[in-house]
């Protein structure tokens, strides 16, 4: 163990030496507990064998091999690039100055979900720092909280689809989910509506942590609004009553799910990006005060752009 | 009867020289027939696991996401074949279809690859 640790600080010295001829990640802040992070890379804006070549360095041999046993340059491009991210994101914390991106360790849950491994944090309190990562060929994502477990989904709006939508939903979705659907005529606006469910049911059920099958879609409702009978599609008035997002369990309606806080947003005008998130019980005050996300758009080592209010990001439903 | 004498020339070994030198070849293809058919009054309608496969193959080979070169039996979907997690329901639906019976989510989930998927549906009798 000792030892190990001494070869780690060696690499973690090779490391700060080779980084600073690029630049170093900026150090944030953790979030509060009532605020959420993004943090989003797009492919195709990744260029140049020299940067990929640098994200390599930074992953563990068997993260390496992971990315290398990936069939394709496209998929193995992607699989790198998530992997940075979350090291990346994660190292930003600077939760002490001796976790780098490189020595970031990871294990999985019970249930299955990726989770930092911070034991071999030496004499320091593991954070309760809780991450999350979605990625589709066009966009990876992030998403970091503190104290909640978080999920995220992000879906390209204009993906294609196989199946009838309302095939899939009859098959996949609650009835409710189904009869708002169904109520919609115009295709194209269902297809959206479709991929905006999905992602939110999505979402959720990483948030919970037990895998698709921990939460069968069918088993919970994505409600859109408090009250019955509103407008079966998503309010783009934050101010109303219909942007609220919540979630009931089939056959449960009383349980904890009253817990969760959802926001729906659209990234980069192309994707669709869910959030779903614990409500903070803990602090004082408003227990039900809005959720804060702050949004970057980055390419790791060389560009953070702080993204939050631009055009980049327009929350569609949620707290703001 | 027709049915009968069509089948029993089917069955009927010819003992020509050529055959003779190779008679793991009649008597290979005898025993599968025969292993088949005892497998079917006992065990009820499993499906032969290389027609599954062959099946599942081109389900996935016509998926429109999918790059054709790459669907090899032991394609992992997301890993080897790129598909999230909506891609991969759409192919269980599609096997769905192609089998003609349900796969339970708790199953769905842990369809992961080709083989996985393989596995399953040799394994359920209800699959057509």
């Amino acid at each position: 163990m000792q030892r190990g640790f001494y070869r780690m600080r060696l690499n973690c010295c090779t490391d700060i030496k080779f980084f600073s001829s690029s630049t170093p990640l900026a150090p944030i802040p953790l979030p509060s507990p009532k605020e959420t992070h993004l943090w989003y890379v797009i492919p195709n804006e990744v260029k140049g064998e020299s940067l990929l070549n640098k994200y390599m360095e930074i992953l563990p041999p068997c993260e390496k091999e992971h990315v290398s046993s990936m069939r394709g340059d496209e998929l193995r491009k992607s699989a790198l690039l998530a992997r940075t991210l979350v090291r990346t994101t994660i190292a930003r914390y600077q939760i002490n100055s001796s976790i780098q991106p490189r020595s970031l360790k990871f294990r999985k849950s019970i249930h299955g979900k990726p989770e930092v491994d911070w034991q071999h944090c030496d004499h320091c309190e593991p954070p309760p720092l809780h991450f999350n990562i979605s990625h589709t060929s066009s966009l990876i994502a992030c998403g970091v909280t503190i104290n909640s477990p978080i999920g995220i989904d992000v879906e390209a709006k204009q993906r294609p689809v196989k199946h009838n939508v309302l095939t899939l939903a009859r098959r996949y979705f609650t009835e409710h989910e189904l009869h708002v659907l169904t109520a919609i005529k115009d295709p194209h606006l269902q297809h959206q509506e479709f991929i905006k469910l999905w992602t939110l049911k999505e979402a959720y059920v990483k948030a919970l942590g037990g895998g698709f099958s921990g939460a069968p879609f069918k088993t919970f409702t994505v409600r859109f609004g408090s009250a019955i009978g509103e407008s079966p599609h998503l309010s783009r008035n934050s101010n109303t009553e219909a942007s609220e997002i919540s979630v009931d369990m089939f056959d449960d309606p009383s349980d904890l799910t009253s817990n969760w806080q959802f926001m729906l947003l659209e990234l980069a005008g192309s994707h669709y990006a869910a959030i779903c998130t614990e409500k903070d019980v803990t602090s004082e005050g408003n227990k039900n005060g809005p959720m804060k996300l702050t949004v970057w758009k980055t390419i790791p080592f060389v560009e953070d752009k702080c993204v939050s209010g631009t055009e980049a990001v327009r929350v569609l439903c949620g707290f703001r | 009867m027709a049915a009968r004498i069509a089948l029993l020339k089917y069955l009927r070994v010819e003992a020509r020289p050529a055959q003779l030198r190779n008679p793991r070849l009649i008597g290979g293809s005898f025993s599968q027939l025969f292993r088949r058919q005892f497998s079917d009054e006992v065990r009820g309608s499993f499906l032969d696991k290389d027609e599954v496969r062959d099946r599942v193959i081109n389900v996935v080979k016509n998926f429109q996401k999918v790059d054709p070169s790459k669907v090899v039996p032991n394609a992992h979907f997301q890993n080897d074949l790129g598909l999230d997690s909506l891609d991969t329901v759409e192919i269980v639906m599609a096997l769905e279809e192609e089998f003609v019976f349900e796969i339970p989510d708790n199953e769905a989930d842990k369809i992961h690859s080709i083989n996985l998927a393989v596995d399953f549906i040799a394994s359920h009798p209800q699959a057509k």
